[in-house]
């Protein structure tokens, strides 16, 4: 209830917002705290394909924040092969309870776009980004042909 | 060298012949090496020549060399061996003799399934330390199976188990032995499985992995079935309410009559009465009919030896069959590894009984203080002994304290004429009710749960204490009264609780017996259908079996072992506070158990008779919980240490400016608890007013209020109440919450070289000038002041098993950090969850003595804030 009503806010605004980097934002109308939605981040090796996130609020919303996880496999140091993700604005300690979901969207398409190879999950990535980024590229860009959702053409 | 190893196979136990059903015969490499042992020197005048021999499944042999004249070897060898997920490993240490047959020092089989089950399948640089056993005064071993309790301890092995991996899924249960070797195999199972045997995991940091211990509990029931065995259990599934794709066989756990095999489908179908469904957007969800509840995740099965079952008031619980517990909350991998977790301690429970204390073992001399003042008013300052005792006040009046001849002391009641071994200061006494030296107007009375209380018909006031109370504490201050600054003296304290618990006493004992194997159910029912006020009769604690007179480390070892049991997480009662397995506090979720009302009752009582015999438990509780049993007002630091982030979040609101930031917070939350939403209005039609600057200060009030009860209000309740029949809680109005820990749970020797050792610094380092007067404040401090600054900074006087590496805080391991912050007029904060002390850059040692001791002592919110 508590969270109910400021996410029912949040969704309509990131709804009437027109974001073209989230799309087919997916909400069960039984259940507000669980969010879907795809990502299509700009940069290369990313934008060559679509990428389904699951978005879960806690009951405890805004006090306690979202958690994230990527349903798309993707090749990236930042997150992991259970497609879990680590965003500084959702830890524990950066959590304010007037972060909007929007921003943490905004945070993670950024971060998908940049991968922060100083933080990763994933150090054989990070580690492969840093040292031969073609290799890493060409990697990343056939993960996102293979496993990645089609992007939608408007 | 073949006939030999014959000769000596003849000369052992024979081992089981292990059925290996078909479907499991696929062979996989394990590599073993065989490390080092140290064995006991026996005393005999020539060192033995040591070898291991291993053998999996009784015919593959690896043989390491022989190391000579040492009690120390190191082997360092490795096998390559094959192996099955229930392979057994037998390592024999051998003597090798030159002239005769080689002799057995000790043996120890290990059962690779055991081990598997608790790593998760895979054998990655896994480090075993095996106890090495042997009958005791024989060195036949194979005429001693049976003896199992008649077994010494030889020595130890190190042994490493690696490059194996298997996919515990895929592997059921371990096929059982034939129930005609039924005597056999208990034998080994306590004497030569893995009881005895600790795991680490050598890739993991220090402090990751706290070693897990298998006991003998979860592994010898794999070999003995008969107590639950005759019921067992065609699952009753209730039928899912509505058309499904998955069909009801494919779901279906059976469990095979006495040694059948557990077997799971591998294809994982849903648990009994769940179901698969489509919402509107073609995802996945579950609805589970049991409970009618509905997840996105799809549920685990239950895992194997687990089934599920319904009383006959038709409510669904679980059985374990591996252990023969039940339990109402349904099994899932992390409670599972709490249970492990949980199952691991146990075997320092005792020990750690044995090493907590309140009073100083030996007398701390140092120091400034009340303490020392009363060693100057004529106790026996040359004997420190004596000196001690007398830190617990006089004897109560009448009684003579003597030793026998073998130097153990008893107590005499020469009003009464009885003699005890407890110590009446301790123990409680049997006090006649003795008007005569009241002052006038004064009379004593017993309230209906026989408490002793004091009417006052010059004011008509009653009143705990008792009128003659002043001269005890003369005695105890000597010649100058009572100066303000000892009142807060914790000993002072203690002393007028241990007099109020000596004055209600009551006669006789009560004797409580139990069994080990059921101490809480046993211990649950004694202590619940005798009258409250028995609890403070002097306690007789037996355990079956185990028949002898109580002398007091009897009671004291139930205390612990009933406290530990008490934290199973499987009665869902408590919960670990934050995540960082020191303290605990109520499960919100306890209602799971219809009787949890009753059971907090129960430990409510419980822990009162813990205070007022003067014993202690095992783990204990969280502060803000301790502040409650108080009655103190929790304020909104109090959250901090159970939920950090919800701290943050309020301290957010409270700092920041909400019109600004359109935060858009109602006086209505939510909070969940086993999936379901709980709803609640902080005021009337909260849902529909809006948090502002102007309405936050009461916004924060109302949170925290509802953060520190929800969910375990009732609980709470209960507990306080069955507390409050034993031992009024106006009692304890003289402690703090931090004293009320140190009591409960006793203090232990605290090691400040291991405490530096794994200190981390920010901002300062150890050769900083404030940390080394920080240290050097540290050695300085008795124990009492060490426990408190413990407990400032990690909300706990308690030190890990481990040690300080093993420190946990709200995220995982977490060592004890000091940080500089601030400026030198401050004073020292702390963050509990973070186990961090934010001390500033004090200019000299005095000052920094000064700011801590203030912050140590004077608690009361703002030093932490």
């Amino acid at each position: 209830m508590a969270a109910t009503r400021r996410l029912q806010k949040e969704l309509a605004d990131i709804r009437d917002s027109g974001l073209k980097s989230f799309r087919d934002i997916q909400v069960d109308e039984t259940n507000i705290l669980a969010w879907q939605g795809l990502i299509l981040p700009e940069n290369p090796p990313y934008n060559k394909g679509a990428f389904r996130i699951e978005i879960n609020f806690p009951a405890e919303y805004p006090f306690k924040p979202p958690k994230i996880n990527f349903k798309t496999k993707i090749y990236h140091p930042n997150i992991d092969e259970k497609g879990q993700v680590c965003l500084p604005i959702i830890s524990a300690e950066n959590w304010k309870p007037a972060t909007k979901a929007d921003q943490v969207i905004q945070a993670l398409i950024a971060l998908v776009n940049d991968p922060e190879p100083e933080h990763p999950l994933r150090a054989e990535l990070a580690e492969e980004y840093l040292k031969d980024r073609k290799k890493f590229f060409k990697n990343a860009e056939d993960y996102a042909k293979k496993f990645g959702e089609k992007r939608p053409s408007d | 060298m073949n006939s030999l190893v014959d000769n000596l196979s003849n000369c052992t136990v024979t081992t089981h012949d292990r059925v290996v059903s078909p479907s499991n015969q696929n062979f996989f490499q394990l590599l073993v090496t065989i490390e080092s042992g140290h064995l006991k020197n026996n005393g005999g005048l020539i060192k033995p020549h040591p070898y291991v021999e291993l053998n999996v499944d009784d015919f593959k042999r690896h043989k390491t060399e022989v190391i000579k004249n040492t009690y120390q070897p190191k082997w360092n060898e490795e096998f390559t061996v094959l192996v099955t997920p229930y392979s057994i490993l037998h390592y024999r240490v051998l003597d090798y003799y030159k002239f005769q047959k080689d002799v057995l020092i000790a043996e120890k089989s290990i059962s690779l399934y055991d081990i598997l089950s608790n790593y998760n399948g895979v054998c990655d640089n896994l480090e075993l330390t095996i106890d090495l056993m042997r009958a005791r005064h024989n060195d036949h071993l194979a005429t001693s199976s049976s003896a199992t309790n008649n077994l010494v301890k030889v020595g130890e092995l190190v042994t490493i188990l690696n490059g194996f991996q298997i996919d515990m899924s895929q592997v059921s249960n371990p096929p059982r032995e034939p129930s005609t070797s039924t005597n056999h195999q208990i034998g080994l199972s306590n004497g030569y499985f893995s009881y005895g045997v600790r795991v680490r995991n050598r890739n993991a940091t220090a402090n990751a992995s706290p070693p897990i211990l298998l006991t003998d509990s979860n592994i010898s029931n794999n070999h003995t079935n008969n107590a639950l065995t005759n019921n067992i259990l065609t699952n009753n599934r209730s039928p899912p309410t509505s058309a499904v794709q998955s069909s009801p066989a494919e779901g279906t756990i059976t469990i095979h009559h006495q040694n059948g095999p557990v077997t799971l489908p591998i294809d994982e179908p849903l648990p009994a009465g769940w179901e698969m469904r489509f919402d509107a957007f073609g995802r996945q969800y579950y609805v589970d009919h049991n409970t009618k509840s509905t997840s996105w995740e799809r549920p685990q099965p239950l895992p194997a030896g687990w089934e599920l079952r319904r009383d006959n008031r038709g409510r669904i619980y679980y059985v374990d069959h591996n252990t023969r517990t039940t339990t109402w909350q349904r099994p899932n991998s992390e409670r599972l590894q709490h249970y492990q977790h949980w199952q691991g301690e146990r075997a320092h429970v005792v020990q750690q009984g044995n090493q907590r204390f309140l009073y100083p073992q030996h007398a701390v001399g140092t120091g400034s203080g009340p303490n020392n003042r009363q060693s100057a008013t004529g106790a026996s300052t040359t004997n420190p002994v004596l000196d001690e005792e007398d830190r617990m006040g006089k004897l109560p009046n009448g009684w003579e304290k003597r030793v026998q001849p073998d130097g153990r002391c008893y107590f005499v009641n020469h009003k009464s004429r009885i003699t005890q071994w407890e110590d009446p200061r301790t123990q409680g006494t049997e006090l006649v009710i003795d008007n005569s030296d009241l002052p006038t107007g004064w009379e004593v009375r017993k309230t209906t749960d026989g408490i002793r209380y004091f009417v006052d018909h010059n004011t008509h006031t009653t009143t705990f204490e008792d009128p003659r109370n002043v001269p005890s504490i003369h005695c105890l201050s000597g010649p100058y009264g009572v100066p303000a600054a000892y009142e807060r003296s914790f000993r002072w304290k203690l002393s007028q609780f241990r007099y109020l618990c000596q004055s209600n006493a009551i006669s006789s004992h009560i004797k409580i017996t139990v069994s080990r194997q059921t101490l809480f159910e046993d211990s649950y029912h004694q202590i619940m259908r005798s009258a409250a006020y028995e609890m403070r009769k002097r306690l007789y604690i037996v355990f079956r079996g185990e028949e002898g007179l109580d002398y007091g480390g009897v009671s004291r070892e139930w205390f612990f072992l009933l406290s530990h049991e008490v934290l199973n997480p499987m009665y869902c009662l408590f919960e670990y506070a934050n995540k960082n397995n020191y303290s605990l506090q109520i499960n919100p979720a306890s209602y799971v158990n219809p009787d949890h009302l009753l059971y907090f009752k129960f430990i409510g009582r419980f822990i009162a008779m813990a205070l007022y015999h003067g014993r202690f438990i095992y783990s204990g509780f969280t502060m803000p919980f301790y502040k409650r049993m108080l009655n103190k007002k929790l304020t909104m630091k109090d959250i901090e240490s159970i939920d950090p982030e919800f701290y943050n979040s309020l301290v957010w609101v409270r700092d920041n400016n909400l019109e600004e930031s359109d935060i858009e917070m109602f006086f209505g939350v939510d909070f969940e608890v086993l999936g379901q939403v709980v709803h609640h209005e902080l005021i009337e039609n909260g849902d529909k007013v809006q948090v502002t600057d102007a309405n936050k200060d009461e916004y924060i009030r109302l949170m925290t209020e509802w953060r520190m009860t929800r969910g375990i209000e009732e609980q709470t309740q209960a507990l306080l109440d069955g507390f409050n029949e034993v031992v009024a809680l106006e009692w304890l109005k003289y402690f703090d919450e931090r004293e009320l820990e140190l009591m409960l749970c006793g203090m232990q020797e605290i090691d400040v070289e291991d405490w530096q050792q794994h200190t981390i610094y920010r901002h300062y380092n150890r050769t900083s000038k404030q940390i080394n007067w920080f240290w050097q404040f540290v050695k300085q401090a008795d124990n009492e002041k060490r426990a408190r600054l413990l407990q400032f900074v990690t909300g706990t006087c308690r030190v890990p098993v481990g040690g300080f590496a093993e420190l946990m805080g709200s995220n995982g391991a977490q060592r004890f950090c000091i940080e500089k912050v601030g400026k030198e007029t401050w004073l020292p904060r702390s963050h509990t969850c973070f186990n961090r002390l934010d001390l500033p850059p004090y200019k000299s040692y005095d000052q920094l003595v000064e700011k801590l001791n203030y912050a140590i002592e004077e608690t009361e919110g703002f030093a932490q804030e």
